[in-house]
Order: C-alpha cells, then sequence, then structure tokens
C-alpha cells in the first residue's frame, strides 16, 4: 500500500506559502471570506427585494381597495307620493307592480328637492338632472321592492339611508374631485356642491358597507352596488367541490403509487405524466372541461359544479405530488415496526404511515385548494364570467346554478370602464387575499396540530 | 475476550428440538448473489448469533427467516425454511401471520410515535389476542415485565414511546415484539446504537428471553456474541462458513477464515 502513493506528492506540515502566525490571516482565507460576505449580503439583498415587492403590493392594493368597504349612503325624508306609486289608488300590490322603477326616480328627485327647499340649502346652479343623478339606480329599485313588499308606506314619509351614485360616493374618497367634477357628463359642480353641503349637515355619511360582501354584481351604470356575494358563493361551492374530489382521490393515488404499486414501466410513466401535469397551464385544463363537462357530459355552462371539477382536475397533481412527498418523508423504520409484529401492508400504512404524513398532506392540499381559489382562466373557458345578479341555491341543486367566482370577479370589474369598479376590483383582491391567508393560516395550524415527532 | 464466562455459560448448553430448518437458501438483490447455499438447522428456545463482516449476508438471512425481504421489490429468495416443519415460502402462507410468530427487532430503536402502552398493544391489538381492556393491560404488562422494563415505565403508560431513552426505547421495540407471543425472535444488531450499559440490560434481557423463545441475533461484536448466544453462525461473503456451539466457534474455529475473523485479521 505504501509503495503505491509513495511517489504522489504528500502534504508536508507547514510546507505551505501562509504565514506561520495563527494570528495573521492570509490572502486565501482572506479571499474566502470575503466571498462569504458577499454571498451574504446578495442573499439579504435578494430578501429585501421580495420584502419591498411584497410591501408595495400589499399597499397599492390596501390604498385602491379599502374603499370598496365603504359606502355614501343619504338619510333624507322620503315621501311616497301616493299619486307617482300607486296612481289607481287602490293600493293593490299587482296593481302597483305595473309602476316601473324610473317611476319612483320622482320621489327621490322631488324628495331632495324639497329637503333643498325646506332646509334653505343654497348650491348654485343645480339642475333637474343633478337630482335625478344624485341618487344610485339600485335605490329607486330597492325602494320599489320594500314599497311592495309593504303597501302601508304609501303615502308615508319614510326615513331609510338610501344609496348614492358612485359619483356622489367618489366625491367622498378623493375619486372626484370639484374641478373633476366640471368635466364630468355624469356629475357637476352644483352635484359637489351640493354633496358637500348635505354632509356638512350629517345627511350625507360614509359607512361600512356589507353590500359590498354580501351583495350581487351590478351593471355598468350603478358600480355603487355591486357586490361579491354571488362571487364568494361560487367560490365556496368550487372549493367544496374540489375538496371532496380532489382530498379523497388523490391522497388514494399517492398511497397506492407510493406504497403498493410495483415500480414498473407503467408506474414510472403515470408518474412523469402526474409532474407534467402539474405544469400544465390552468386554460388548457378549462378547454377540458369546455370539452369534456359541458359539450360532452352535458352540464350547465357557469356553474360551480363544472368549475370544480376543472379545478379538481388541475389540484390532483399538486396534492398527488405533496402527498407522495409527505409519504416518503415517513422513515422506513416505522413500516419496519409494523410490519415487524405482523401489520399488513394496509395497516402498516393507515395505522402508522398516513397520520405521519397527515401534516404534510393536509398542507399541500391547502395550498391546492388556494391555487384552485385564485384560479381565473379555466373558469373563463366555461363561461364563470357570465353576469350574476341571483344567488344561487343551496348545495346540491346550487351547484348547478350560474355563479361567478372571486378571481373571475376580479377580472370582470377590472374591464368595465367606471373608475368606481377599479376600486371594487381592488376591494375584492383584498377579500381573495383575505380568503388566502385565512387558508394559509389553517394549514399552519394543522400542520401544528398534527406534528409528531419520530 | 472472556473465556471464563464462555465456559460458565456451555453449563447452560443442551439440545434442544430443531425450530427452523433452512437448506439451500439462495437470496439475489437483482443480479447481485447475496446469500449462496445456506443451510442451517436453528434450534428452539437457544440464542443463535450471526457474526460476520459487513455485507456477509448475516442481515439478508435474519431478514428472510419472516419474509421482510418481502418488501424489497428485488429481492429474490430460492430454498427452503421450515418453521415447525411448514415452508414459510409456500405460496399459501401469509407474511402477516408469519411475522406474528416470528417477531423482530431491528437496529435503531423504532417506536411507533405513540404511547407507550399503543406501541407494546398494537400488536396484541391487529391479532386479536385480547378480548377486552383488562385482558389487554395483562398482555402490555406482561410484555413489558418480559422486556424488564415494566418498572421503568408502569407510571407513565400513556407517555410518548419517543420519550424514553434509547436503551428504554429498544427494550420497548422488544417489549413490542414480545407482545405478540413470537415462538422466534429476531433481533439485526439490537444494541449497535445503544451505549454499554444499555447494552448490559438488553442482553441480560436476551438471555432471558431465551426461556420461552428461539432467539436469533445478528451483532457486529464477536464479545457480544460470545457472551449470549449458545450457538453461532459465521457468514462470509454470502457463505454460510461455520456453525456450531458458540464455544466451539471461538475456541476451536475449523474453519481458516473463521479463525481470521474471530481473531480479527479480516473483517
Amino acid at each position: 500500500m505504501t509503495d503505491a502513493t509513495s511517489n504522489l506528492p504528500r502534504p508536508v506540515p507547514g510546507a505551505g506559502p501562509q504565514p506561520k502566525s495563527l494570528l495573521t490571516v492570509d490572502a486565501r482565507t482572506r479571499r474566502r471570506n470575503a466571498a462569504e460576505k458577499r454571498f451574504r449580503a446578495y442573499g439579504i439583498l435578494a430578501i429585501a427585494a421580495a420584502m419591498l415587492a411584497l410591501a408595495f403590493l400589499l399597499f397599492t392594493i390596501l390604498r385602491d381597495g379599502s374603499s370598496a368597504f365603504f359606502q355614501t349612503y343619504a338619510r333624507i325624508p322620503m315621501t311616497i307620493e301616493a299619486s307617482v306609486v300607486d296612481p289607481k289608488g287602490n293600493r293593490d300590490p299587482a296593481e302597483m307592480a305595473k309602476t316601473l322603477t324610473t317611476s319612483y326616480n320622482r320621489i327621490l328627485q322631488d324628495s331632495l328637492a324639497d329637503f333643498i327647499k325646506t332646509n334653505g340649502i343654497a348650491v348654485e346652479g343645480l339642475d333637474d338632472d343633478d337630482l335625478a343623478g344624485f341618487f344610485s339606480g339600485q335605490a329607486r329599485a330597492d325602494m320599489r321592492w320594500a314599497v311592495l313588499a309593504d303597501p302601508s308606506l304609501v303615502g308615508q314619509v319614510i326615513d331609510v339611508p338610501v344609496l348614492t351614485s358612485s359619483r356622489v360616493d367618489g366625491m367622498f374618497k378623493g375619486r372626484v374631485t370639484r374641478e373633476s367634477a366640471a368635466l364630468d357628463g355624469k356629475t357637476s359642480v352644483a352635484q359637489f356642491d351640493l354633496a358637500m353641503a348635505l354632509a356638512d349637515s350629517g345627511h350625507l355619511k360614509t359607512r361600512f358597507n356589507w353590500d359590498f360582501i354580501t351583495g350581487t354584481d351590478s351593471s355598468d351604470t350603478r358600480p355603487e352596488s355591486a357586490g361579491l356575494g354571488v362571487a364568494i358563493i361560487g367560490s365556496a361551492y368550487m372549493m367544496l367541490i374540489v375538496l371532496v374530489l380532489a382530498l379523497p382521490i388523490g391522497v388514494a393515488t399517492s398511497i397506492y403509487l407510493e406504497e403498493f404499486a410495483p415500480k414498473n414501466r407503467l408506474t414510472d410513466i403515470i408518474e412523469v405524466n402526474i409532474s407534467n401535469l402539474a405544469a400544465v397551464p390552468s386554460i388548457v385544463f378549462g378547454i377540458l372541461g369546455l370539452a369534456a363537462f359541458i359539450n360532452v357530459v352535458g352540464l350547465p355552462r357557469s356553474a360551480p359544479v363544472v368549475g370544480g371539477l376543472v379545478l379538481t382536475l388541475m389540484t390532483l397533481p399538486t396534492i398527488i405530488i405533496a402527498t407522495r412527498a409527505a409519504l416518503r418523508a415517513v422513515p422506513p423504520s416505522i413500516r419496519d415496526a409494523a410490519l415487524g409484529v405482523g401489520a399488513s401492508r394496509m395497516q402498516t400504512v393507515f395505522h402508522h404511515v398516513l397520520p405521519l404524513a397527515m401534516p404534510g398532506i393536509l398542507t399541500g392540499t391547502i395550498i391546492g385548494l388556494a391555487q384552485a381559489l385564485g384560479e381565473t382562466a379555466p373558469l373563463m373557458l366555461i363561461g364563470m364570467v357570465a353576469f350574476v345578479t341571483t344567488y344561487p341555491s343551496a348545495p346540491p341543486q346550487g351547484l348547478f346554478d350560474p355563479a361567478s367566482a372571486l378571481p373571475v370577479q376580479v377580472f370582470n370589474w377590472t374591464q368595465r370602464a367606471d373608475p368606481a369598479f377599479f376600486e371594487r376590483a381592488s376591494g375584492a383582491i383584498i377579500v381573495l387575499l383575505a380568503f388566502m391567508l385565512a387558508m394559509n393560516l389553517l394549514a399552519i395550524f394543522l400542520r401544528r396540530r398534527f406534528e409528531r415527532r419520530w | 475476550m472472556n473465556n471464563m464466562y464462555l465456559a460458565e455459560r456451555t453449563v447452560h448448553t443442551q439440545a434442544q428440538p430443531i425450530k427452523f430448518r433452512c437448506s439451500d437458501v439462495q437470496v439475489w438483490y437483482g443480479e447481485k448473489h447475496a446469500l449462496k447455499d445456506v443451510s442451517v438447522d436453528l434450534q428452539d428456545k437457544t440464542v443463535t448469533a450471526f457474526i460476520g463482516p459487513s455485507g456477509c449476508g448475516k442481515s439478508t438471512f435474519l431478514r428472510c427467516l419472516n419474509r421482510m425481504n418481502d418488501t424489497i421489490p428485488v429481492a429474490r429468495v430460492t430454498g427452503q425454511m421450515l418453521l415447525d416443519g411448514d415452508d414459510i415460502y409456500d405460496r399459501r402462507v401469509d407474511p402477516v401471520q408469519l411475522r406474528a410468530r416470528v417477531g423482530m427487532v431491528f437496529q435503531k430503536p423504532n417506536p411507533f410515535p405513540k404511547s407507550i402502552y399503543d406501541n407494546v398493544a398494537y400488536g396484541p391489538k391487529i391479532h386479536g389476542l385480547a378480548r377486552n381492556k383488562a385482558e389487554l393491560d395483562g398482555v402490555v404488562e406482561q410484555a413489558l415485565r418480559g422486556a424488564a422494563l415494566w418498572d421503568e415505565v408502569k407510571d407513565r403508560l400513556h407517555e410518548s414511546g419517543t420519550g424514553l431513552s434509547g436503551g428504554q426505547q429498544q427494550r420497548l421495540c422488544i417489549a413490542r415484539a414480545v407482545a405478540t407471543a413470537p415462538e422466534v425472535l429476531l433481533m439485526d444488531e439490537p444494541c449497535s446504537a445503544l451505549d454499554p450499559i444499555a447494552t448490559a440490560q438488553v442482553e441480560e434481557l436476551i438471555d432471558e428471553l431465551r426461556e420461552q423463545f428461539s432467539v436469533v441475533i445478528v451483532t457486529h461484536s464477536m464479545q457480544q456474541a460470545a457472551r449470549v448466544s449458545q450457538k453461532t453462525a459465521f457468514f462470509h461473503l454470502g457463505h454460510l462458513v461455520e456453525y456450531g456451539s458458540t464455544d466451539d466457534i471461538f475456541t476451536r474455529p475449523q474453519d481458516p477464515r473463521t479463525e481470521s475473523y474471530i481473531s480479527g485479521r479480516i473483517g
């Protein structure tokens, strides 16, 4: 042995080019230390850049979207003129239903005009259009429904909060200024002055807007009444379907592939394909859903059931990959221990391996769900971009009713012209992020809860 | 090596009936021929030690005895292994039933991340060895006593098994294996992860277990083989080189390879 190595150069203690004292640092060590310092600096820079981007994102979204959670309402006495709402004077709801919503604008307009007169509010250049456009189109519809539901209101003076138009609302959110009002066809300086006067006297108030969270979408002309209710229900239904389908199928697939399947060419191909499926663009799943679930199976368009099925297909690879990683992370000694006392393969998996893999599986599932919650592209292909103003009913029937979804609603609102929808879209993003945050917190909580040492 | 100890031990050695009769056992891992023509008869109520250098096939052979090699997809076993006359590799044999009769203790203590009680009760539960809670309690206590662990853990049966010390964990694993009332107990280097004191405790335990079970132990330590076993088998490069009473192997080895190994020249 010594013969073979004797010709090679051998390290001789103390023969290097370095200074002999440990107290002086040689050039080589200095270079290595500098390289390490540089690397650390790069790391800190990268983290700082990421944090900055995140902070900027959150800041802009909160700045633009937080105002969507507040809405301006007018509180002035409204006189329900019998001559307008019940021309025949018989208080018969069937007859009164013939009075169209537009007619109720008369009530709002006249009540406002009366209020200005009796309170002596002087606004220069105020015309009928300013009064008519002061309230939301939704306000007259709401009033009509209220009167039809309770005909005794006719002839009364009621004092309820009335939704103002998006321009009036914008005046209190900095979106509409006196200068921009002058240039805006949908508002005027006079309307601006009136709004300010009413606000000063306390008859115009901005309060928390539950309708934004629970309400339905509304048309292009009334952004002030647009809400997320249908989108939230639609998203919830889809998540329900994804959870119910993707979790058991994904976990069963993983367990079979990881613990039972023979390792051969077929399972290799399946494995490669699952990994590839995780990287398939989501819009492709949308086309698949359109072709398979709508055209072949004949499920309705815009329905959460189709969206849920498409998102299930999309989420499955994520769940399978996470679950397999979690199963693989369970030490083989646990399997040996269980098999060694005579447990069957299935008992080994279900009594010992699965409980230990649970935190990883749950985390993977929730991450997959969160991903599905934010997915837009495939839903657009199966018709979930539709304009839906009625709530889907309770499941299971509701799964087949038209619905929207949160990210699609965001997309939808950003497409619309009125600047008030921009605020709505940002607000919807905040709601979406809140759901994401909740799901991730749940994932962390579950992981902590189920985590066990071995 | 403590030859006095050896001499003292031979007093206990006596002819016991054959428990495992193995003939012409061959094992392949894929293309690798890991075990060649092994024929050996293992006695009941005897500690048999398998010794040999790393990679000699002693653990492989041990894992054949309760078909743990089934879990390795590329492993292939031929030959005959008769447990009380039944071929354990017969197609009709369910390895699960076999493993209830041939228990195993592994190199690294591997308690389940559950309570001490659940660790021991798991085997009896899945094999239906206890009809009710009281009976199960009895089985658990007996197993823990059998593993010389009862006094140390009786007040904390519902604490986690992973919280015990290494030696206690290994004795817990022995209790777990004993609880299913096996006939043969396989131990794959049970003391290699333990300190000397824990090792001594486990060795003492192995000697007690001999009264009820046929114990087969794989060990890297020749001293340990000499201390605990009555029979020793020396494996080298996949061959069973020599098998005989521990006394003979260590004092009068027949094969030059055995002699080289026990005197430290190979291995």
